[in-house]
């Protein structure tokens, strides 16, 4: 059982990652170099906490307790007490073997250092650490209060102890986990690569308008969205650069090869739901 | 934020006049020639089917209405051709058609592995083809993909319509090309799924979980080539492959391998075989 779970980067996946936690009763220290991130990461747990209440999913006893399981804090110190760490920063290879670097120093050697990378290698990350065998991923989704999954990625010298550990504690945070190798996009960002770049190409040669490839997908293959409702939902931008890293990563494989049409669309700024535009027009609401 | 386009449809599953005892002709591959027949049954068409193969486990029909046979009713106004995979038999059985339908029939025919236009060329009677999407338990879904070729006439394509109308069907019009919309878009997953389970980096139970959790696919991909068969999925990709002439259409060995083997690839077994 995690009694206390470290999480470094209060964005959103750190704050949804605090959220669950906290409600499945483990005490949460959520570290941030900036004062005000944390702040408005609070925030908007409670905010979230707020319409949970309201919707009645949850008691406001619940939240309230929950919520006085999370502990904000700026120093790295701090989360030396923690049986799991997980780090949810900016996906930037150097800054991560930085920050474990010396989280190692700062924490037991049993202390469990996870990351919530979806595109970086565990390997590589683990790779300046002395104990590599202690490093391992854990891939939460966007929303993490909704999504039930967690990918568990086992870097080339985790150990099997490391892996178990990190199934129980998304298990106690109430996820489903499934095991995948250390390979880039892992199960589901590189096995939903066809749903994207196939519809891209149908588009591209005209076999079907944006409406109609979306009409099909939903109607006659049973999915909840279309293709190209769902990069909307995305964000192009996202989508384009999760494409393109899994592209660079398997070293030009033909497969993952980003489509001219969504570059295209990124750089007009037409990103989806966020932007008003993507491949439909979105109104603000009232 | 409110979408404005397109009206999010529900799928209209508009009230049909069946088929009131009109024949219909279906030859072609199990399990799809089983499920039309049923489909068609159900909505008052008097059904005759042919297999290519007879199927190891011969189907016990729920409706009366169907037979067996290989003559072809000369007055059947309708007839389907559903084969995938044996395209050397497909063009035999395009061509029996041909020459025993009356020459006002349509011949309503499975365009995902070769396209309708290539296979009217098949024919003389060449306005009378149209092509359209079928694999295995697609065919209780709602709507139907249709593509029709150049030589496809106003007439051909309303009776088309007429027969998708009234065994509750809606149309998607797409143009005509090898691999349609959603088999290609299904067949390219299940092959990634396929890459990613013969690199050992998930299980099969765990794709398919992280698939369905992950980004809300309504199966794993390992659950749809179950589905499907695996020896249709080899051809839509072989199609694809032959057709579009790029890499990125490579079929995973592993793949290949179990439709070679002529079974369908069910995830238990591959798990006795694996452990």
């Amino acid at each position: 059982m995690i009694k206390h779970l470290g999480i470094i980067g209060a964005g959103t996946m750190g704050a949804g990652i605090a959220q669950a936690a906290a409600l499945s009763k483990v005490e949460v220290v959520l570290y941030d170099i900036n004062d005000t991130i944390l702040r408005q990461a609070l925030e908007r747990v409670k905010t979230d906490f707020k319409k949970g209440v309201e919707k009645g999913k949850l008691t406001s006893e619940q939240t309230t307790e929950a919520f006085g399981r999370i502990h904000p804090r700026t120093r790295l110190a701090d989360l030396s007490h923690s049986d799991i760490v997980i780090e949810a920063v900016i996906e930037d290879l150097r800054i991560k073997k930085d920050l474990f670097k010396h989280l190692e120093a700062d924490t037991r050697p049993t202390t469990i250092l996870a990351s919530n990378t979806s595109s970086l290698s565990i390997t590589a990350i683990a790779s300046a650490a002395r104990y590599p065998e202690r490093f391992v991923g854990m891939h939460f989704f966007n929303p993490v209060q909704r999504m039930k999954l967690v990918e568990i990625v086992l870097g080339q010298r985790t150990s099997p102890e490391t892996a178990q550990r990190a199934i129980d504690c998304a298990r106690q945070l109430g996820k489903t986990t499934v095991v995948a190798k250390d390979t880039p996009g892992f199960i589901v960002n590189r096995v939903a690569r066809p749903f994207y770049g196939e519809a891209l190409r149908l588009l591209d040669e005209n076999v079907a308008s944006v409406e109609e490839i979306d009409r099909i997908v939903r109607i006659e293959g049973g999915f909840a969205m279309g293709p190209f409702e769902l990069m909307d939902l995305i964000g192009l931008d996202v989508n384009l650069a999760v494409t393109q890293s899994i592209h660079e990563q398997f070293f030009g494989e033909p497969r993952y090869r980003p489509h001219s049409i969504q570059k295209k669309m990124v750089e007009s700024g037409m990103l989806g739901r966020k932007a008003g535009q993507g491949f439909y027009k979105y109104e603000k609401k009232g | 934020m409110k979408k404005t386009k397109p009206p999010r449809q529900k799928s209209k599953r508009t009230k049909s006049e069946g088929g009131a005892g009109a024949k219909v002709y279906i030859v072609g591959e199990s399990p799809m020639v089983e499920e039309y027949a049923e489909l068609c049954a159900t909505k008052g068409y008097s059904v005759q089917v042919q297999w290519n193969q007879e199927p190891t486990r011969k189907p016990v029909f729920q409706s009366s209405h169907i037979t067996c046979s290989s003559a072809i009713p000369t007055t059947s106004a309708l007839a389907l051709e559903l084969t995938n995979t044996d395209l050397v038999r497909k063009r035999q059985n395009l061509d029996r058609l041909d020459r025993a339908l009356p020459s006002t029939a349509a011949i309503l025919s499975s365009s995902v592995t070769v396209t309708a236009t290539e296979q009217s060329g098949w024919i003389k009677q060449k306005h009378r083809l149209v092509g359209f999407g079928v694999l295995p338990t697609l065919v209780l879904k709602p709507l139907v993909e249709v593509a029709p070729t150049v030589f496809s006439p106003a007439e051909t394509l309303n009776v088309v319509q007429r027969f998708f109308h009234s065994v509750g069907k809606e149309m998607a019009l797409v143009q005509d090309r090898v691999g349609m919309v959603l088999p290609r878009i299904l067949c390219q997953i299940i092959n990634e799924a396929a890459f990613a389970l013969q690199e050992e980096v998930a299980s099969p139970q765990d794709i398919d979980t992280a698939m369905k959790l992950g980004t809300n696919h309504p199966f794993g991909p390992i659950e749809w080539a179950d589905r499907i068969g695996v020896g249709q999925v080899n051809a839509v990709l072989t199609a694809l492959q032959n057709d579009l002439q790029e890499d990125r259409y490579r079929i995973s060995p592993l793949l290949r391998h179990m439709a070679q083997t002529g079974e369908w690839w069910k995830r238990t077994t591959y798990f006795i075989r694996k452990d």
